[in-house]
């Protein structure tokens, strides 16, 4: 189908600082357990419009996710496109938007631009509720909740089985940026 | 984590077929108005604007403005958590195989008309 699919949201109401949760969205070189436990990298260090940028596995070897930053505006707002490596869909766009509330942050992450009915656009309706449960339990208790501990392990042990075309060989910072 | 308030509202918006069903429509059509779902349902369209405020202050339901109409999506987020407080990766995965058979079961007695 070649449809383009309905935009996805995801919203919940994080009870910690907005600064915390920003430096956690965008926290580079340190394993994100929000973000299937990869590491974010980028050529130049740090995060700013235009960037590609790069999801990689804590040991460099693998890359699951690339993509290019599209908006920086900290703390409020973060947009970057994404394309799993795995996947021959073209990337989509995610928006992370982070608003001050009483109490809180009311952080929402939108998905759109995905191909109805694509494997891109499937793995999106199902990480989208872990991203952003576990930013908020790593915001509010400074670790990911039980469920997400558990799925980082079972992806460590998964590793063996990741195939050749996300071997951070392939995915150089220049090729991203041509995407 | 998630409050026994914000939970308490939560279960209280899902205790209801009519809610439940919205979900469902929401689901299956993200982005549709207002007006579109209520015109999936026989009561009238105050009954259906109150079980979307309920839905709402649940966190269930984000509605968008677009232009003069509403556009609604379901936020899977609150739900997530309801699995997260009691399921696993290793309960959820002899569940699922429970509950996978228990559709494959009931899928192929329809289709040969044993059960209703």
């Amino acid at each position: 189908m070649s449809d383009v699919a309905e935009k996805g949201i995801y919203r919940v109401h994080i009870n910690a600082p907005i600064e915390t949760v920003w430096n956690e969205l965008v926290k580079q070189d340190e394993v994100l357990p929000f973000f299937f436990g990869s590491v974010c990298k980028t050529r130049s260090g740090t995060l700013a419009v235009g960037e590609p940028m790069a999801m990689r596995t804590k040991n460099g070897k693998y890359t699951s996710v690339v993509g290019k930053v599209l908006e920086f505006s900290p703390p409020h707002r973060y947009v970057h496109t994404l394309k799993f490596t795995n996947m021959d869909d073209a990337p989509v766009t995610i928006e992370y938007d982070l608003k001050e509330v009483e109490g809180g942050v009311e952080f929402t992450l939108t998905t759109s631009g995905g191909a109805a009915e694509s494997k891109t656009e499937k793995s999106m309706a199902q990480g989208g509720p872990m991203i952003v449960n576990t930013l908020k339990s790593v915001c509010e208790t400074g670790k990911p909740g039980f469920g997400a501990s558990m799925m980082l392990a079972m992806i460590s042990l998964m590793a063996p089985f990741t195939p050749k075309i996300c071997l951070s060989e392939n995915w150089s910072f220049d090729k991203i940026e041509k995407l | 984590m998630i409050t026994s308030k914000d939970m308490d509202a939560v279960f209280h918006a899902l205790a209801h077929e009519t809610r439940r069903t919205i979900l469902d429509l929401v689901r299956d059509k993200p982005g549709q108005s207002v007006g579109e779902l209520a015109r999936s349902f026989d009561v009238s369209r105050i009954a259906i604007m109150n079980h979307l405020t309920v839905l709402g202050d649940a966190g269930l339901l984000i509605s968008e403005k677009d232009g003069r109409s509403r556009r609604l999506y379901l936020n899977a987020a609150p739900i997530q958590m309801i699995h997260d407080r009691w399921i696993n990766d290793y309960t959820g995965h002899w569940a699922g195989k429970l509950t996978g058979l228990k559709y494959a079961a009931e899928a192929a007695a329809r289709k040969k008309g044993e059960f209703e």
